[in-house]
């Protein structure tokens, strides 16, 4: 189990996370927050590549960074932006990384051809990474932080570059692992993680927002979340006055979803909360920034 | 191990490293070629060792005249007039005379020359050494490098000791040996400057970009957040640290094996090996070679390489060091050329008053750039009898804590 006890992260004066207090055990969870937020900093922490500026991180009641090498044995992981040697193949690239997690030749060539295999690149193992498409180099991230079977898998942003059908078959690789280990997705993008994810951990002005089941935390806007038609000459007016969650043109009108906290009018149809309503709600000024 | 490898692997494939090194190496190839005019003119040396000794006794050296008597007898038969020399006979002599002449007698002409001159030479040693006063050689280089004050002491200091090294390297006989005539071929100049210092920028060159191309090829590459989150984690610094250092070994073993292989394939040093570097013959400019101990040329020549080995695995260190720190393989090798020419350059800058003037020239550049000098006691303002001893052991010190520094500090370092 992984516990993160006070954790602060400042960069002289900037904090980028204050005061995070996690647990994790088997199971996935997905770390939903938008860019910027502090997601990032957090993974690299349970990756041991940067420390905390105050707290710290347990793996089984033992600090991480103690730990060493006999915590990152236990840990995959998949940066957001995965490098690779370019004129290196796949094969070269992962043998090269089976080396630096202390696994053996012998079975490093058989792990080798195995994940190659589970991520559809076996056709391409001998062809140098550098006529890689995005997606084909993604795969290849992915294969690589499975190498040495870990028991604590954490993947920064994993879908990126991967079409629909990859996305697919990469949530229900996902679903297989989390059986029998912890898995940690940092995403901004919530399909990604909705419908796999046993706990959700959102972070909102560099705390810990929420550390929920996607059903708990979609109940926090239970009765606040409605559908209804309104003519285009209100649409301006209507957007200042609620959260709109989304926006839909049918019919000459436009179905609009959005929030409200209080009495509701008669022509609204409440509807069940999503995580998307949720995300879009508690972030709604992070996002007017980011336009 | 198999880490180390894996980093070997890295230089090994490197397209640029693999060029410059096959660019070198032919150029330092060329460069042999373009100056072996001379080498079969060379083996009379190597002739002469197998007839009279290594060493230049006054018997030895009396046969060898008797023998070049013989030969002018055998001249006498072939121009048919006696000569005292052979350059009386080659005086008098235009070319369409000496053409008149077949290859084989030719070539007794020529060897007969070369004969004379090492005669003339050998029995002018005990003459032209008479001639060396050390004490006044020390004054005369105080005025040349302009040295004063406390500065001016310490070397005349040194220069004392040198003086007795002089008086027990006659003794010893060492300058009475045989060896390639100085002034007429500057084989010594040759080798340990021309050739050596080629080499030595080449190998520096080519180790400083594999050291910093290692040392941050997973920040180039952008791989640095899988790689340090492995199971070896930042502890990889020092797989690459030890790759590097082999690389450095072997770069220096491949370009001084193939030009030093070629270089002796060219020149026969056969015979020489065991003759002192201190020969009167190894007198090139206005002073002889004289080394501080009893060396062979072998010796110099495996000392010489000993140093330069242990010069790159340093520089190679301070490489590592620097590349820890910058994360970038261009900033890193123009960092260290720069650092390079401001050491070498340094005591230029010192008040020539000051020991520190000497202090300054004990850095690991100006060592190698004086290969030719080393173990000397007739090398300028680096004369010094603990010169080498000194400079590596400083800067073994000072590049293992710099390491060790850099190490400690990256174990620390947030990994971006």
């Amino acid at each position: 189990m992984i516990v993160v006890k006070d954790v602060c992260k400042r960069y002289g004066d900037f904090t980028a996370l204050e005061d995070i207090n996690l647990e994790f055990t088997n199971g996935l969870y997905g770390l939903l927050a938008p860019n910027g937020a502090g997601k990032t900093t957090l993974i690299k922490m349970l990756a041991t590549l940067i420390s905390p500026s105050s707290g710290e991180i347990q793996y089984n009641g033992e600090n991480i960074v103690s730990m060493d090498q006999r915590y990152r044995e236990l840990l995959g992981f998949l940066p957001q932006q995965f490098g690779f040697y370019k004129n290196y193949s796949p094969a070269q690239y992962l043998f090269y990384l089976a080396a630096l997690k202390g696994i053996s030749k012998q079975q490093a060539r058989i792990k080798i051809d195995e994940l190659l295999a589970k991520v559809a690149l076996s056709d391409v193992k001998h062809k140098k990474m550098k006529k890689f498409s995005g997606g084909m180099i993604q795969r290849v991230g992915i294969a690589q932080a499975l190498l040495n079977d870990p028991k604590i898998l954490i993947l920064d942003e994993p879908t990126a570059g991967l079409d629909p059908k990859e996305r697919a078959r990469f949530r229900h690789l996902l679903t297989d692992l989390a059986r029998e280990r912890l898995v940690i997705i940092s995403t901004h993008i919530v399909s990604d993680i909705e419908s796999i994810a046993n706990e959700i951990i959102m972070i909102k002005n560099k705390r810990l927002l929420y550390k929920d089941s996607v059903e708990q935390i979609c109940e926090t806007l239970r009765d606040a979340v409605y559908e209804t038609t309104v003519d285009f000459s209100q649409l301006d007016e209507f957007r200042k006055r609620f959260v709109l969650l989304s926006e839909k043109q049918e019919y000459g009108k436009m179905i609009v979803r959005f929030i409200h906290k209080g009495d509701k009018e008669e022509e609204w149809i409440p509807v069940h909360p999503q995580l998307e309503d949720v995300f879009l709600y508690e972030y709604q000024d992070e996002m007017v920034e980011g336009l | 191990m198999r880490i180390v490898l894996l980093e070997c692997k890295k230089v090994i494939m490197s397209p640029v490293i693999i060029g410059l090194f096959l660019l070198f190496t032919a150029f330092n190839l060329l460069v042999i070629f373009n100056s072996s005019d001379h080498r079969e003119e060379l083996k009379i040396v190597n002739e002469i060792i197998d007839t009279y000794g290594r060493e230049i006794t006054p018997s030895s050296l009396e046969l060898f005249k008797i023998d070049i008597q013989n030969d002018l007898l055998e001249l006498e038969q072939l121009s048919g007039k006696r000569y005292d020399s052979v350059y009386d006979f080659l005086e008098g002599l235009d070319m369409e005379a000496y053409e008149r002449y077949s290859e084989k007698e030719k070539t007794f002409i020529s060897q007969l020359q070369l004969k004379e001159m090492y005669e003339s030479t050998a029995s002018s040693i005990d003459e032209n050494y008479a001639k060396i006063d050390i004490e006044k050689f020390g004054q005369t280089s105080l005025e040349m490098y302009q040295v004063s004050g406390q500065a001016a002491k310490t070397y005349l200091a040194e220069n004392e000791k040198f003086a007795k090294r002089f008086e027990e390297m006659i003794q010893n006989g060492e300058h009475k040996q045989w060896f390639f005539a100085g002034k007429a071929y500057m084989m010594h100049t040759f080798l340990f400057k021309n050739i050596f210092l080629q080499m030595t920028i080449e190998i520096l060159l080519l180790v400083v970009l594999s050291t910093a191309f290692l040392a941050t090829y997973e920040f180039e590459q952008r791989s640095h957040l899988v790689t340090f989150s492995t199971r070896r984690g930042r502890k990889l610094l020092l797989d690459k640290l030890a790759a590097s250092l082999a690389m450095a070994v072997a770069i220096a073993a491949l370009v001084l094996g193939s030009t030093l292989g070629v270089f002796f394939m060219v020149f026969d040093y056969s015979h020489v090996w065991e003759t002192s570097i201190s020969s009167a013959f190894n007198w090139e400019y206005n002073f002889p070679n004289v080394a501080w101990w009893d060396l062979s040329v072998g010796q110099f020549l495996l000392a010489v390489i000993g140093m330069l080995f242990i010069a790159i695995l340093l520089f190679s260190g301070l490489t590592f060091a620097i590349s820890i720190l910058v994360k970038n393989s261009y900033i890193t090798f123009f960092l260290v050329a720069a650092g390079f020419i401001l050491l070498y350059m340094l005591p230029g800058f010192i008040p020539h008053s000051s020991n520190w003037v000497f202090a300054v020239g004990y850095t690991l550049p100006t060592l190698v750039m004086a290969i030719p000098g080393l173990f000397m006691g007739s090398s300028g303002l680096i004369f010094f009898k603990n010169f080498e001893w000194v400079t590596i052991s400083a800067w073994t010190v000072f590049t293992i804590i710099t390491l060790v520094i850099s190490y400690r500090r990256f174990a620390k370092l947030d990994i971006q």
